[in-house]
């Protein structure tokens, strides 16, 4: 028992400790600029291209697509700089050091992000509403609500995959960046799955979100949570694939850096 | 005044081109996004024609060259404070803002490589046609629009040193210009009241000539007028720019807080 709530701490700690150090250094003028331009933005460029192209009746597709598709921001960039970023600071070699679980501290890591992400989503939408390019008349909430926040935790778990890469590599802003706007491509935000040639479609259903965002569309175009749940499961069990993944990489990482001394090698 | 200090301008363009072509983000930005955008804009624009494929290879393009000038110059002289050498360049008797010209002119050359690789991909990959119908235009408005690029860089750079809350808007900006600047589609779906934001970006202007020269529709006094009214924007960037680095160069030499975060 004790022990349980010792990792507890510990996995609340590390949470909370991470995104307000990633928050704080980085000031909240960044926080408004990453949360909320930088996805509108994107919402925008993406959703005026799709009507430009096909008409103001396919605006919802490429919304929701790009609404969704933007709980990446904090599920690869947040998360990737939580777990990278603790080599930048120096503070590696003292995670490292500590006896603590290394399960707790790893999640830990992505907690916080993977609701960021879930209200980045949410405002993503909103913005489709006041806009005049979605409609949630037939839209069941608890459904979308559920569908996010899976998404959003297999996205969250890409990015800690992505972040045990930045423990061994100086070029993680090349690779999230990279990852980022693949899903872009890959995902469905923006081109239905269907028009991508066959090699890749394999690739997007290997990838988390793509399942996410086509339950969302299904959601709001009035499906009920009992027909999509063969695509949440799928997408659960994409991001339990990614978080396995990428624990056993840090483990490894952790004990091939402390048996050749690079931790803080750069 | 301006060979005097050709040799510095030539070492800061070599220095800064030898590094942003090896620097992970920039090659990303400059080769891969612009790619990842058109394949984007090609398989949304797809069913517009084959006419649009130069019309996705010239606004990806531009989309890169505008993130990598965003980048490049935005931290021509914040990445020296980062480095510790802003105070050295301050106190050489090259002016800063040539310094800053050397280094935006390694940021332009390898931002091009951004435009060769979306017309390569429409052209190779997608098969489309993307001659340009009249390519002795589209070569001169395509120098006039990296000169107005460069003089936006200049004006970026003093701009993010001084005023830190505006860096961190960095990556915020990326979308907005693309959007209001019209690389991928009309600026006629945007509200009206956005129409003056366009019109005081040399991108927009770029944009809309390079389009209209590769589609063969670029008339030779919308050419004249449009070039001068781009390389009018570009004096007054430069004007800003001027102005800036008169600021910069006070807070190193008479406040001695250029170094300070």
């Amino acid at each position: 028992m004790h022990q349980l709530i010792t990792n507890l701490k510990l996995f609340w700690q590390g949470a909370a400790l991470s995104y307000v150090a990633l928050f704080s250094w980085l000031r909240p003028t960044t926080f408004l600029a990453s949360m909320i331009i930088f996805p509108l933005g994107q919402i925008l460029f993406f959703t005026l291209l799709g009507i430009f192209a096909t008409g103001r009746d396919s605006a919802s597709f490429y919304l929701i697509g790009n609404a969704m598709q933007i709980t990446a921001s904090a599920g690869i960039f947040g998360v990737t700089m939580a777990i990278g970023g603790e080599r930048w600071a120096g503070t590696l070699m003292y995670l490292f050091g500590a006896p603590a679980n290394r399960l707790t501290i790893f999640a830990g890591r992505a907690t916080i992000h993977i609701f960021n992400g879930v209200v980045q989503v949410l405002m993503g939408l909103a913005w489709g509403l006041v806009l005049g390019w979605v409609s949630f008349a037939h839209t069941d909430p608890l459904a979308l609500g559920i569908t996010i926040l899976i998404a959003t935790f297999s996205t969250a778990a890409l990015g800690l995959l992505l972040g045990c890469l930045g423990l061994v590599t100086l070029n993680i802003m090349f690779i999230n960046n990279l990852v980022y706007f693949l899903l872009l491509l890959f995902s469905g935000a923006n081109l239905p799955i269907t028009a991508l040639p066959q090699w890749m479609q394999y690739i997007s259903w290997s990838l988390p979100l793509t399942r996410g965002i086509a339950a969302a569309r299904f959601i709001v175009d009035g499906a009920s949570l009992a027909e999509v749940a063969p695509l949440l499961v799928g997408e659960f069990f994409i991001g339990v694939g990614y978080l396995v993944a990428g624990y056993v990489l840090f483990r490894i990482f952790e004990i091939e850096a402390k048996r050749r001394g690079t931790l803080e090698a750069f | 005044m301006f060979l005097k200090y050709l040799y510095a301008i030539f070492a800061a363009f070599k220095m800064n081109f030898l590094s942003l072509v090896v620097d992970g983000f920039f090659i990303f930005a400059t080769l891969l996004m612009p790619l990842i955008y058109a394949l984007i804009a090609f398989g949304i624009l797809r069913d517009k024609g084959a006419h649009y494929g130069i019309f996705v290879a010239v606004g990806s393009g531009l989309a890169g060259l505008w993130t990598t000038l965003l980048f490049g110059s935005g931290n021509a002289i914040t990445g020296e404070r980062w480095s510790g050498t802003l105070e050295l360049i301050a106190a050489t008797p090259t002016p800063m803002w040539m310094i800053v010209f050397g280094k935006s002119l390694g940021v332009i050359l390898q931002s091009l490589l951004s435009m060769v690789a979306s017309y390569l991909l429409g052209w190779l990959v997608f098969g489309y046609p993307l001659g340009i119908a009249q390519p002795l235009e589209f070569f001169l408005v395509l120098f006039i629009g990296l000169l107005s690029f460069i003089a936006f860089g200049l004006m970026l750079a003093p701009l993010f040193l001084l005023n830190p809350q505006v860096q961190q808007f960095q990556n915020a900006l990326e979308y907005p210009v693309y959007i209001l600047c019209g690389f991928l589609f009309p600026i006629a779906l945007l509200p009206f009241w956005t129409t003056p934001l366009s019109y005081i970006l040399s991108p927009y202007w770029t944009a809309r000539l390079l389009q209209a020269a590769a589609g063969g529709t670029l008339a030779w006094e919308q050419l004249v007028n449009e070039s001068i009214y781009i390389l009018a924007l570009g004096g007054v960037y430069i004007l800003i720019a001027s102005v800036l680095f008169r600021i910069v160069l006070k807070k190193a030499r008479v406040d001695a807080t250029l170094g300070l975060q």
